[in-house]
């Protein structure tokens, strides 16, 4: 069963996350409303996909793919980024640190989908 | 496969996170102002509020709002600048943001609504864009002096902002320490979780970032969370909040570099404010870890609740049948008796479910006061002791007019000129302090109270046509009078405005309270309210009187007596009144019956077997009835339609026979009659509010 942690700290935007992806069969997800939550949850245990804001409290999500990307253990877990952030230099150094998708909101509900299902499917080989 | 999800579903839960943000935004804006005010600098208040409106955005992008999204952008523009000018923001900033959050509030109110969020309002942009430049014209804050003991790996990962934010604080004598805490999967399991960490220690330090450190930790773990504070507290508190070794605790700075700088003027409305923004644990605010459920959906389960409650009352009086025709009912009414706890247990628990904090139904309060502020050129502090008290959704929501309306009169007629309180002898600046105790079982009191002039019960009278009164209940009586107002002929000297009837009718008539006035001329005046926590379900004293059945709310009957009639008390030359001896005391005795207007031909007065005792204006008035017939809990409907509404008459509830029965507000009932003795009494039902 593929494991998904959502970060986003908004309740409704991690819950709309969840709501696109949900037709992808067999996925189960894990919610963290901060940028510290999802590094602790990625430490404590293994996930498949990452989906993750960029402006949150404390840390953003720049400094959770750095993070991610300096560990062995999650140097190949997929992540995408979600951002109300739509600028260049944004998507730039996003995806500079190692982010594998930046999507900006507003996105639909397929395309997030059809993202997630090709690094999900790139993944599994 | 597509993906079948319709974002538009999400509009509900996008309208009530959207009100939680602007709520947030309100309260980091008036801590920005604050210190702008005071000439300092507020970063995390500017950050919080620069993060509010950008989920703002992100969540109205995705449910297609397109105005909210062009309004919050540009906010976010000119937040961002003063983000990197150390968190300044020019002065004149504030209102066009104040000017944004409204909009965008009023175009949430319009999507809730049912309606269209209408366009951004003509020059709102070009007003917000201009901040831009503004912004920019400030520079970054002059580094404090105090030194750091920070190695170079954390130091190059704080920003500008939060180094300045550090060295400040330890110049200003706290003491900035590193705690770390270590997580782990065991400590996760028990609870100690980055989250319930940051809570505790947001309640001894103020956090100034936290940095995720990779590599090997004390206790085999591969990750440490080095937590920046800035704190009065000790490494012993601190390293329990983190859940003890292997964390640990260093200090980043030796002593403080500067001495302590003088303490600006204190503004105790605005520093809670503030103080909310820095303080506040993080989850607290978003809500996580805990579920938003629709008022509607708590309605339903207690309807589903009350159908329960008025069935066990039937089945209560069947096995009373039952035992009474001889049939063994013992195992029958040990169940009923395990099924009456089980209701009450639940009914505790959807209560719960429904109280929301008081300092979150207030926390428009200080906007209304800054407003006011700007409005009527007065000085004012607004003072919020609200602590941890709660009450029912219901109760909050009807009882917020009435506050908003005491605060109001308070700062618009109350508090005096700066000019005059100078002249009087008083600071310039006028405070209104609203505080909560919890009163006696069920109740909640409220006082709003004022340094103003305090009213003027000569002007009052003078206003009203009436002889001045004697007693500060008599002035009330006055000052609730319908459309009563003093505000244009005698606002200097009088001390209220107008609505006070409407404060009255909240308190006294929805909601069964009651309202009570001391004032001092010169001094000031405190209003006092105390409601019930919940209005819905409720334990209820059920008698009889004249053949007719009422229950009345067990919370506010304070002793119950027997009656003997030879032993009343009729003092000669004042007609009509009897009085009772209550423990070496005289204590009026009121004849239900007659209050009711179902007086027998024989006239008895005051003459039941019983008397229900309750506090009507701090004393205490015996209520007469003829039979007690026992107390349940019962479902308390509230008579909605205004022409059935009367004083005295809390709702009506259903016993489980089918049957109404009205539920009884002694105390308003009392009060309601004593205002109009000299008319005779009529049946309620037919009476209007006077």
């Amino acid at each position: 069963m593929p494991e998904v942690l959502v970060v986003d700290d908004s309740k409704v935007m991690r819950d709309m996350v969840v709501a696109c992806l949900r037709p992808y069969p067999g996925l189960t997800f894990t919610h963290a409303s901060s940028g510290l939550e999802a590094i602790e949850r990625l430490s404590l245990q293994p996930y498949d996909l990452l989906v993750l804001d960029l402006n949150m409290p404390d840390i953003g999500g720049i400094e959770v793919v750095e993070f991610v990307r300096g560990q062995d253990r999650l140097r190949n877990l997929p992540i995408i980024i979600v951002t109300t952030r739509g600028d260049e230099a944004s998507r730039a150094r996003a995806l500079a640190v190692g982010a594998n998708r930046f999507m900006t909101k507003p996105f639909t509900p397929d395309a997030i989908l059809g993202e997630a299902r090709a690094l999900l499917e790139e993944k599994r080989g | 496969m597509t993906g079948s999800v319709d974002l538009a579903d999400f509009l509900p839960a996008y309208l009530a996170e959207a009100e939680e943000l602007l709520g947030a935004a309100h309260r980091h804006l008036l801590a920005v102002e604050a210190s702008v005010r005071r000439g300092l600098a507020h970063p995390r208040a500017v950050r919080e509020l620069f993060r509010a409106l950008h989920t703002i955005k992100g969540l109205s992008a995705m449910v297609d709002v397109e105005p909210i999204v062009s309004i919050a952008h540009w906010m976010e523009t000119s937040l961002r600048l003063a983000d990197r000018a150390g968190g300044r923001l020019p002065e004149a900033s504030v209102e066009p943001l104040m000017e944004g959050l409204r909009e965008i509030e009023g175009r949430v109110r319009q999507l809730a609504a049912g309606k269209q969020a209408a366009p951004v309002p003509a020059g709102l942009l070009e007003r917000l864009e201009a901040l831009e430049t503004a912004a920019s014209g400030t520079g970054p804050t002059k580094p404090a002096s105090a030194a750091l003991d920070l190695d170079a790996a954390l130091s190059s990962r704080l920003s500008t902002a939060e180094r300045e934010q550090l060295t400040a604080g330890a110049a200003s004598g706290k003491r900035a320490v590193r705690l770390d805490f270590v997580p782990s999967a065991e400590r996760a399991a028990s609870g100690i979780t980055i989250n319930s960490v940051r809570e505790r220690v947001a309640k001894l330090a103020e956090t100034v970032k936290v940095l995720p450190l990779s590599g090997p930790a004390a206790g085999g773990s591969s990750l440490t969370f080095a937590l920046l504070l800035l704190t009065d507290a000790g490494d012993d508190a601190l390293l329990e909040a983190a859940g003890g070794p292997p964390g640990s605790v260093r200090s980043l700075a030796s002593a403080p570099a500067a001495p302590a700088p003088a303490r600006a003027p204190s503004e105790p409305e605005l520093e809670a404010v503030a103080s909310r923004v820095d303080d506040e644990p993080e989850e607290q605010r978003r809500g996580g870890g805990t579920l938003r459920v629709e008022v509607s959906r708590l309605d339903e389960a207690m309807e589903r609740l009350a159908a329960l409650v008025v069935n066990r009352s039937r089945l209560t009086r069947a096995v009373a049948a039952l035992t009474a025709a001889g049939a063994p009912t013992r195992e029958l009414t040990a169940i009923l008796q395990e099924n009456g706890r089980q209701l009450r247990d639940m009914r505790a628990a959807i209560i719960r479910l429904r109280m929301v904090k008081v300092a979150d139904v207030l926390e428009r309060l200080p906007l209304l006061v800054r407003g006011l502020r700007r409005s009527t050129g007065k000085q004012v502090r607004l003072e919020l002791e609200v602590g941890d008290a709660e009450l029912d959704k219901a109760v909050a929501d009807r009882l917020l007019p009435a506050l908003v309306h005491l605060v109001r009169n308070a700062v618009d007629h109350a508090l005096e000129s700066p000019e005059e309180r100078l002249a009087a002898g008083k600071p310039e600046e006028g405070v209104v302090r609203l505080i909560t105790h919890g009163a006696a079982s069920g109740l909640l009191e409220l006082c709003v109270i004022d340094d103003g002039r305090g009213v003027d019960a000569r002007a009052v009278a003078a206003r009203a046509g009436v002889p001045i009164p004697t007693t500060q209940d008599a002035l009330l009586e006055v000052l609730c009078r319908p459309g009563f107002s003093t505000r244009d002929a005698a606002d200097a000297t009088s001390g209220r405005g107008m609505g006070m009837d409407i404060v009255r009718r909240i308190t006294v008539d929805q909601l069964g309270g009651e309202l009570r006035l001391e004032t001092k001329p010169g001094a000031g005046t405190t209003f006092r309210l105390r409601v019930p926590l919940t209005i819905t379900l409720l334990d209820a004293l059920v008698f009889e009187c004249a053949g007719l059945r009422y229950a009345v709310a067990v919370g506010s009957v304070e002793e119950l007596i027997d009656v003997d009639p030879a032993k009343l008390v009729r003092p000669a030359g004042a007609s009509g009144v009897v009085l009772v001896e209550r423990r070496g005391s005289a204590v009026p005795v009121l004849s239900l019956e007659r209050l009711l207007g179902r007086e027998g031909p024989d006239g008895r007065n005051g003459a039941g077997v019983k008397a229900l005792i309750v506090r009507q204006r701090g004393e205490p008035v015996a209520f007469a009835v003829d039979r007690l017939l026992g107390q349940q809990e019962i479902v308390l409907r509230t008579l909605e339609d205004p022409l059935v509404r009367v004083p005295g008459v809390a709702g009506a509830t259903d016993l489980g026979d089918g049957q109404p029965t009205l539920v009884l507000d002694l105390a308003a009932l009392g009060a309601a009659r004593s205002g109009n003795s000299r008319r005779r009494e009529s049946v309620p039902g037919r009476e209007r509010a006077t």
